[in-house]
């Protein structure tokens, strides 16, 4: 069974926010909200990196650990969806996500902030495929006609995978042989050191 | 004299409060054409998945998808 799975090379992406316009023109993104957006460390220095970040669709979500109405699911392509019928909006999927990834619409009195909204890895929500009612409240499901996520479909350098994990990190992996340096994988220069410092 | 004055001063008011009312109908139809986000949908129009086919897979190794395989590797 496949994984659905996103990666970004770090070493092509161009901080374009190609990916993050996609995103919110394909499933009508309100304004204050970004189901994905373009991160970049030391702008403007030598060395500077930019890495496209959107709902990672954790293997063990910590968000789906930690939401009371229990409204997180995660289908059998790895991918993790939400119900918004269930959503309170609560707002602890927020503080355990690792990424940022979920978002809310608004911020009313008594801290209402409506239901939460994060990607879908264009593959909808519990409503009928390619319903109107499931455009209305998840976006456009691409997965179900036999597509991949937009955002990395029209990434114009190449830098952001998506897809099934093994062939996404077969490419990663030949890509980085071929470049016959280390990794672009974000935290390659912290977290995977070869040898220690002395 | 005082009469009319008054009469073409409440004249102005009323148009006043249409022209404001007017204003309000047609920026609240121009927010309605736009597409947005919702929380909800009406029970109507709700098409629910059951828990089995909310979880079934759907991804599926089309010519798109192998097409975007190909083109993200090095050409062979």
């Amino acid at each position: 069974m496949a994984r659905m799975k996103f990666l970004c090379d770090s070493d092509r992406c161009i901080e374009c926010n190609a990916c993050v316009t996609a995103c919110k023109n394909e499933h009508e993104v309100p304004w204050g909200i970004n189901r994905r957006r373009v991160v970049t460390i030391n702008d403007g220095k030598p060395g500077e990196r930019s890495i496209s970040m959107a709902c990672m669709h954790c293997t063990d979500a910590p968000c789906a650990a930690v939401c009371p109405v229990s409204c997180f699911y995660t289908t059998a392509d790895a991918i993790v969806l939400h119900d918004k019928d269930l959503c309170i909006g609560c707002g602890y999927c927020f503080y355990a996500c690792p990424f940022g990834a979920p978002q809310y619409p608004r911020v009313g009195n008594f801290g209402g902030r409506g239901k939460m909204d994060k990607c879908t890895y264009c593959a909808g929500g519990p409503q009928q495929d390619n319903s109107p009612a499931e455009y209305l409240q998840y976006g456009s499901n691409r997965i179900a006609e036999g597509k991949l996520p937009l955002c990395a479909e029209m990434c114009s350098t190449k830098a952001l995978l998506a897809g099934d994990g093994d062939i996404i990190a077969s490419i990663y992996q030949e890509r980085v042989q071929r470049r016959g340096y280390g990794s672009g994988a974000w935290g390659w220069r912290t977290a995977y050191k070869e040898v220690l410092p002395a | 004299m005082t009469d009319k004055t008054g009469a073409e001063r409440r004249g102005f008011l009323r148009a006043l409060g249409l022209g404001t009312a007017a204003a309000a109908a047609g920026s609240a139809s121009a927010g309605a054409a736009v597409v947005q986000r919702a929380d909800t949908v009406p029970a109507g129009q709700a098409a629910k998945e059951n828990d089995a086919q909310r979880r079934a897979a759907r991804y599926v190794e089309s010519d798109e998808v192998k097409a975007f395989y190909r083109t993200n590797r090095y050409e062979q």
